[in-house]
């Protein structure tokens, strides 16, 4: 079991109200499994993966990665486990880094020593890495990573994250901010490197499609719940249209995602 | 030319305290205030350790290291128990100036006579007298800017460049941001310090209320450096902290010396420096309004 997590709990306190993120979430990922997540907005999906990767820590419950509790760890000393790729591409990669100091500052996830940290070895194999991406970014090394474009920039904040082989990988939206030729890019980028890097992935993401027809395991969140799981032979023959009618049986009214969903299919 | 060798001299002196305030301000985007504390500190620490008796040398680095300790407080103060980075600067600044009158023991040290590291270093050079104290100074702040760009290009370094300007990422690869900036606080206030330690022994004395300004005199050469250099690197961003403070030392003798038929007095010099910084900071804005109003 790689993750593992066991009635989470986690709330927060806003004036006069409390909205419950999550409640009593349970879930366990094997190995190299890839799961969906899907879920209307404010579902609690960021929340989870914030409760994965130690930036917010849940009220009961608790977090079991590679067989270690780290419950109660904070995300820096969790971080040799997780990799992670937000929406925004301005938050993976530091602006004012160029590429090459942004993949050195990913390339360990430990004690930072006064050791250099750029050599000729590592340049090497970063440019390879580099190359592999298929966006001349190798040629680019030494630019400062602010004058990236976004999917550039995206793509190269998924290698970093994927690049120190973290047990599991949270991806949030990652593609949502980037134009569709771009996204299907970085879609595919990112399966090379999972596929590659053997890692377990969660993956958020507000495209049925993209959730139906990648990975093996589709979860859905709502309201801080896990109302629907699908996996394996299910989940493939799994449409569109079925997910939008399994939620008007459970008798979701999100017309937000509901509304995605039936433009998709008549689109 | 004594005019240009001078400015040159305090250039350097003051300008391992413009590094300092890069590294708070650029790297860390720390508005950190505690070195118009910390530039005093060094000063009174080394000057009472020279008068009773340490070699200026261990004194000026027994001021380096205070300076470090003591914004590393101010460092833990905002980053651990989430005091506001200018209320916590401002709250050093203020229990500094009553420790620097409890170390010298009254307002003013004078230091005429006592050995200085700056004249020792100056004399062991093979330079000509008149220039020897420019090379002394000159080789101290060249020396602290390429230790300096080495340790940015350090794994620990790098994570602190990062730190400034994307903490949560820091994090996410596994350093604590956190004590990212402990860290940098503590470089940028030994180095302000240290400048205090050598200010003093090359002036001849320590004051209390020598740091008043400090922080707006820093900015001030950070800023002319880098309207000049434009630096895109962090060796060039040193560069131009020194270079500016050159230049901003330079002004000030200047006014000092001809500013008397202008009507201008020694006293005025703060509003001057205040209002250079604020066009700097004022003509971004003021251009990109422009711009958008040409478009
Ligand atoms: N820091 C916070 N303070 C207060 N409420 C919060 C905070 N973070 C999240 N919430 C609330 O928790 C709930 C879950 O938020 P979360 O960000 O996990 O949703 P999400 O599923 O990621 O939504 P989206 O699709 O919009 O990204 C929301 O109701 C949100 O308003
Ligand atoms: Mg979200």
């Amino acid at each position: 079991m790689s993750l593992k997590l066991e009635g989470i709990c986690k709330s927060f306190s806003l004036p006069g109200q409390r909205v419950h993120a999550l409640s009593n979430v349970s879930l366990s990922a094997d190995p190299e499994e890839f799961i969906t997540v899907i879920g209307s907005n404010g579902a609690g999906k960021s929340t989870l993966l914030d409760i994965v990767a130690g930036v917010r820590h849940p009220d009961k419950g608790r977090v079991q990665i590679a067989g270690r509790d780290v419950t109660s760890r904070p995300a820096h000393r969790r971080a040799r486990w997780v990799g992670r790729v937000f929406q925004d591409p301005l938050q993976g990669t530091v602006p004012d880094l160029t590429v090459e100091e942004n993949l050195a500052l990913a390339c360990k996830k430990g004690r930072r020593g006064l050791r250099f940290a750029l050599g000729r070895r590592r340049r090497h194999l970063w440019a390879d890495a580099l190359s592999r991406l298929d966006m001349s970014l190798e040629r680019r090394a030494q630019e400062l990573s602010g004058h990236l474009s976004g999917g550039e920039r995206q793509a190269l904040t998924v290698l970093m994250a994927t690049m120190a082989r973290p047990e599991i990988l949270l991806l949030d939206e990652h593609t949502a901010a980037l134009d569709p030729a771009n996204a299907d890019r970085v879609l595919r980028i990112t399966q090379d490197l999972v596929g590659e890097g053997g890692m377990t992935t969660l993956m958020v993401t507000h495209r049925m499609d993209q959730a139906l027809c990648l990975g093996s395991r589709l979860i859905m969140l709502h309201a801080g719940e896990i109302l629907l799981e699908v996996a394996g032979e299910a989940k493939s023959s799994l449409q569109v249209t079925d997910l939008v009618r399994l939620f008007h049986r459970r008798g979701v009214s999100d017309d937000a995602l509901l509304l995605e969903a039936t433009e998709k299919t008549r689109g | 030319m004594a005019l240009l060798v001078h400015a040159l001299e305090q250039g350097f002196l003051y300008g391992l305290m413009a590094l300092g305030v890069y590294i708070s301000f650029r790297v860390l985007r720390f508005p950190d205030l505690s070195v118009d504390g910390t530039f005093p500190l060094g000063a009174s620490l080394a000057a009472s350790l020279i008068v009773s008796g340490w070699s200026p040398f261990a004194a000026s680095i027994a001021a380096a290291g205070a300076g470090a300790v003591a914004c590393a407080f101010t460092g833990t103060l905002s980053s651990r128990f989430r005091v506001q980075g200018l209320l916590a600067g401002v709250l050093t600044m203020i229990m500094l100036y009553s420790l620097n009158l409890r170390i010298m023991g009254r307002p003013n040290l004078p230091l005429l006579g006592r050995p200085s590291a700056v004249s020792a270093t100056a004399n062991w050079l093979p330079i000509p007298s008149g220039w020897a104290v420019l090379a002394a100074a000159g080789l101290a702040a060249v020396a602290a800017k390429l230790l300096l760009d080495l340790f940015f290009r350090t794994e620990l370094g790098l994570t602190l460049r990062a730190a400034g300007g994307n903490p949560r990422l820091v994090q996410a690869y596994g350093a604590d941001p956190k004590n990212m900036v402990v860290l940098g606080l503590a470089v940028s206030n030994g180095l302000v310090a240290l400048s205090g330690a050598l200010v003093a022994q090359y002036s001849g004395f320590a004051d209390v209320n020598m740091g008043v300004g400090t922080i707006v005199a820093g900015l001030a050469a950070v800023i002319v450096g880098e309207m000049i250099l434009r630096p895109r690197s962090v060796a060039w961003a040193t560069g131009a902290a020194l270079l500016g403070s050159c230049l901003y030392r330079g002004a000030i003798l200047v006014a000092l010396r001809y500013g008397g038929a202008l009507g201008f007095t020694p006293s005025d010099l703060k509003l001057l420096t205040a209002l250079v910084v604020l066009a700097a900071l004022v003509a971004p804005v003021v251009r990109g309004k422009l711009k958008r109003e040409e478009a």
